[in-house]
């Protein structure tokens, strides 16, 4: 039985009323959807919060998933859709002077990103928060869109076609889009020797 | 010299869905062309750059909303029947004891248990009221452990026939209605002889609980009283 099989079984099952189909759904996506979330923001708690309500969205549609497409797509429409939401809410009730997300610096990141990792082993532990850290500075060099791009690509495999859905854009543009954002990245690689 | 397709050629680099015939069009372009080849070389390394990225675990936080947790308490009794196996196991059990007549010995040595004689469940009440008598200092332990292990085995059955279940839905009913039944039986199968094997260590202990014995001549004489 297939992944996406198991998904639909698992959908009916909490369409019907199972909390158990449901929970076990929500576990076999709730990492990716978490990481996902935490490159977005960039901190355990909005990431939490963020996450919350990307299931919660599936949950309050899932009569409306078709199995047309693979819940996987489905589900991050949903979290691409809440994040830009969340980010819409943030720059409203933020104050211009404070949006800093580009100045972050590293140790600011390597904190936020501290007790998010504590509960791993002590032994790679650091290595965890040091790549972690070194991958959201890269990120916020983004733009907001550049950045939903480059994660939706990168980490959760989108189709460009998929990715233009969702940003409501052209599939040349979703591609410009990544392309810019790579080269961003590979400059601001090279300016911090990353590599 | 200026290429007009690196964002093209990129973005194609990063699409897994590629005809053969694309691939090779694109491997020839990128051969050709220093640009793209530049280009790719720059955004693979920005993409191995990103998948450093390592998992972080999902903290604790409430999976099931309010709105299903209600709909769940509401359907209950539908999923009674699996918490309830453990009990229906042992009922079993101790039906077929009494149908098979098991009989049940008590000695200096404890309890002992053979199939094919013929005490009665009465027999085997007197016989416990007996061993209670010399007893008295008997210990509850092996009992205790056979109770938390079963239910530990239960939790484990449960969630293990949850998943088979689930993983079998869907290919198509019936195949999937006999395969649960398969596992079902399987399970009932394994319960049964854990409980045998209890039974077993009961009888090779020289200690038991006069209650937890007790418990036991109550089941046998309850499911006696249902089937005489
Ligand atoms: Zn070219």
């Amino acid at each position: 039985m297939s992944l996406t099989d198991q998904d639909e079984a698992l959908i009916s099952a909490a369409l019907e009323g199972s909390a158990r189909a449901w929970e076990r759904l929500v576990r076999r996506y709730e990492g990716r959807v978490y990481n996902f979330a935490l490159r977005m923001t960039g901190n355990e708690t909005e990431a939490l919060d963020l996450m919350q309500e990307v299931f919660l969205g599936v949950y309050r549609n899932l009569q409306r998933f078709r199995g047309d497409s693979q819940f996987t797509t489905w589900l991050f429409r949903i979290a691409h859709n809440k994040a830009v939401d969340m980010n819409r809410r943030k720059y409203l009730l933020t104050p211009l002077a404070s949006l800093g997300g580009a100045e972050q610096t590293e140790d600011e990141v390597l904190e936020q990103l501290h007790d998010e990792t504590q509960e791993q082993n002590p032994l790679t532990l650091l290595d965890t928060e040091q790549r972690n850290a070194g991958v959201m500075k890269l990120l916020n060099r983004l733009s907001w869109d550049q950045r939903l791009v480059v994660e939706l690509k990168v980490f959760q495999s989108c189709t460009f076609e998929e990715i233009a859905e969702m940003q409501d854009i052209s599939a040349n543009t979703a591609k410009t889009r990544f392309y810019t954002a790579m080269k961003l990245l590979k400059t601001q690689m090279e300016q911090t020797h990353v590599v | 010299m200026s290429c007009n397709e690196t964002a093209h050629i990129v973005a194609a680099r990063f699409d897994d869905s590629l005809s053969p015939r694309q691939r090779r069009l694109l491997d020839e372009h990128v051969a050709a062309c220093a640009e793209c080849r530049d280009a790719l070389a720059d955004t693979q390394a920005s993409a191995a750059q990103l998948r450093q990225w390592q998992e972080v675990p999902v903290p604790q936080w409430q999976r099931v909303p309010e709105g299903l947790r209600e709909k769940q308490r509401a359907s209950r009794p539908r999923f009674s029947f699996w918490t309830q196996w453990l009990p229906l196991a042992t009922a079993c059990m101790l039906a077929l004891a009494v149908v098979l007549n098991v009989q049940v010995q008590i000695g200096g040595n404890g309890v002992q248990m053979a199939f094919g004689g013929s005490t009665q469940a009465q027999d085997i009440s007197a016989q416990l009221a007996q061993f209670e008598q010399e007893q008295r200092t008997a210990q509850q332990q092996a009992m205790q452990q056979l109770a938390v292990q079963l239910e530990e085995r239960q939790t484990t059955a449960n969630l293990r026939l949850m998943e088979t279940m689930v993983e079998q839905f869907g290919e198509s009913t019936t195949r999937s209605m006999e395969q649960v039944l398969a596992y079902f039986e399987a399970q009932r199968q394994e319960d049964l002889q854990l409980l045998e094997s209890s039974y077993q260590r009961l009888a090779d202990s020289d200690f038991q609980t006069i209650r937890s014995v007790q418990q036991l001549a109550n089941y046998v004489q309850y499911q006696g009283g249902q089937l005489q």
